[in-house]
């Protein structure tokens, strides 16, 4: 490539091509200035990997294969650039998938090398946290940012774009598997979180007094053992209704959420809390985390839906400020399945 | 016109870059299992040595398998960014007519037999013809006993190749008139896949980037990524995955 030279470039013009290939969607998008979203574009998988009730490695790679190519092109279409404007290229390359990852870090490295343009490979877990600020740019530092997906559960502190810190995070399952593995219990559709957000609705959170692990200690979490209370009440009194257990189910996930997210909060002195990852879509936790983090005089950031989960808008603008602090990443750039934040 | 080949279905990664002059620079690595890294700079340093610009290439070959998945696709998802980016055709090439083809000045039956893995091969058949091999049988995967008895049926005398026939050459010791390929032949090469797509390219026989599918020729494990380890995801009751109480 040309020597990369930010003196030489307009980087609050630069308009860059985000890629996302961890999990199961398959996801281009151009953010502009590592700020504004031109366009986002997102082919969920999810109809594919229902019939599986989870999320299936190879099932997923196969499907990025054959979406990434016209995904992109419509990405750039809708945001109204040539191929040739595209001013780098981000692409995730860690933590998830390993065969998914490889498409989306492959696709990346081979455009920016004919555009003659920086890759830059992006941590997937440091593009959910710019979510947060993409949808609330106003949003005030530091921040905790509590991230909850299926695969992750982290508990973060933002001091400024780039700069992170672990509070904590979960000790066995992430909270959406928790979802997905309950729900499958259940008999409910795949995937688990909205399946349960909408049983929940008409069922009575204080049904059943589910165990919250760990509430009363630090900031690491745990799910297994909520999920195997679930299913030992199921079999204890097959007669209960779904509703009801759904509904308990939720209570207790976002009770323990909320309760370390704030404590969280108030051991950094964060200004405001910030959702990110699919399980922030769900109803439930994002009116507590309205309602509790208020009450405790934080700012609190709701990404919407769409930005909460896997999306490449994120991508982008996790990219545009990798390449400003520590320039392009370099072409035998592989993937990263295990990598953390 | 220039062609870029792309060939990373196998434990190897490669590319080449020619024409009408035939190949003029190529490179291969045998890191096996490390395609990502290795492959876009590989591209990079072909066309340098062959001193040509990116934007010069008129069509891009790639190995589209049978092969190991996860290297096939970073191969077949390259090709078709670089295509996409250029805005030209993808000449798919299969990696068991690559194998066939170096060894086409033979009045033999060609077994291209690649190892696919558990215990599995993919292979298919061919017979020379005036500049290059034809290809007699669908490309299949099976055990090695299932393709021994399969080349045993033929009449005539066989010449295996391949990492396949190399790994279990002593399966197929037992054929009369048949010979294994142990040197040099044993993996698809980027070279045989410029060559080979440039014939094709004279014929306008290629397809748009999104038009470009690996050969996978076998199912996908449908195994969850959250394996049911602990047994605590309820009993499973029929395909859907659906399962508990009811
Ligand atoms: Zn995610």
């Amino acid at each position: 490539m040309t020597v990369w030279d930010p003196e030489a470039v307009d980087l609050d013009a630069l308009p860059v091509l985000g890629i996302e290939t961890s999990c199961d969607e398959t996801a281009a998008a151009v953010v502009v200035g590592g700020r504004r979203v031109r366009s986002s574009v997102v082919s969920s998988q999810v109809d594919i990997h229902a019939r599986y009730g989870g999320v299936v490695p190879e099932v997923a790679s196969r499907a990025h294969v054959e979406l990434l190519t016209p995904v992109i092109a419509q990405s750039l279409v809708e945001a109204g650039l040539a191929d040739r404007e595209v001013g780098a290229v981000a692409a995730t390359y860690g933590p998830g998938l390993v065969g998914a990852l490889l498409v989306g870090v492959a696709t990346a490295k081979a455009l920016a090398l004919v555009w003659d343009v920086p890759f830059v490979a992006v941590n997937h877990l440091e593009a959910h946290l710019h979510a947060a600020l993409l949808d609330d740019p106003d949003v005030e530092l530091p921040v905790v940012v509590l991230l909850v997906s299926g695969g992750h559960t982290l508990l973060v502190a933002m001091d400024a774009p780039g700069s992170y810190e672990v509070l904590g995070g979960t000790l066995d399952d992430a909270a959406g598997e928790a979802f997905d593995k309950v729900a499958r219990y259940l008999g409910l559709a795949y995937p688990g979180g909205p399946a349960i957000d909408a049983a929940a609705t008409e069922g009575d959170p204080e049904a059943i007094a589910f165990p919250r692990a760990m509430i009363d200690e630090g900031l690491d979490l745990s799910f297994s053992g909520l999920k195997t209370a679930v299913i030992n009440h199921v079999r204890r009194h097959p007669d209960v209704a779904t509703v009801d257990v759904a509904a308990s189910f939720q209570a207790a996930v976002v009770d323990v959420l909320m309760v370390k997210a704030l404590r969280a909060a108030e051991q950094t002195g964060a200004k405001g809390l910030c959702l990110g990852g699919g399980v922030a879509a769900n109803s439930l936790l994002r009116a507590e985390a309205v309602r509790r983090g208020e009450a405790a005089g934080l700012r609190v950031s709701l990404p919407s839906p769409a930005m909460c989960t896997d999306n490449a808008a994120m991508v982008a603008a996790a990219g545009w400020h990798r390449l400003v602090t520590d320039g392009p990443s370099p072409l035998d750039t592989g993937a990263v399945p295990g990598l953390s934040l | 016109m220039l062609i870029l080949g792309i060939e990373s279905a196998t434990a190897q990664v490669g590319c080449a870059v020619g024409g009408h002059e035939g190949v003029l620079a190529s490179a291969h690595s045998s890191r096996s299992r490390r395609h990502a890294e290795s492959l876009t700079p590989s591209i990079e340093f072909v066309c340098r040595q062959a001193r040509i610009e990116l934007a010069e290439l008129g069509a891009v070959a790639v190995d589209v398998g049978p092969g190991l998945f996860t290297g096939l696709r970073v191969g077949v998802a390259t090709a078709k960014a670089v295509a996409q980016a250029l805005r030209v055709p993808v000449i798919p090439i299969s990696s068991l007519d690559l194998l066939a083809y170096p060894i086409r000045f033979t009045d033999r039956l060609i077994a291209a037999v690649i190892d696919a893995r558990r215990g599995e091969l993919f292979s298919a058949l061919y017979r020379s013809v005036p500049g290059g091999v034809q290809r007699i049988t669908e490309p299949r995967v099976s055990t090695p006993d299932d393709l021994r008895a399969e080349l045993q049926a033929q009449s005539g005398d066989l010449l295996l190749v391949g990492d396949g026939a190399v790994r279990y050459r002593d399966d197929f010791r037992s054929l009369v008139r048949a010979e294994v390929v142990t040197h040099g032949l044993t993996a698809p090469s980027a070279r045989d896949l410029v060559l080979l797509a440039h014939h094709q390219a004279l014929r306008e026989e290629w397809v748009q980037p999104w038009d470009v599918t690996p050969t996978y020729l076998r199912k996908p494990d449908a195994e969850i990524s959250w394996a049911t380890r602990d047994g605590v995801a309820g009993p499973r009751s029929g395909p859907d995955g659906r399962s508990g109480p009811g």
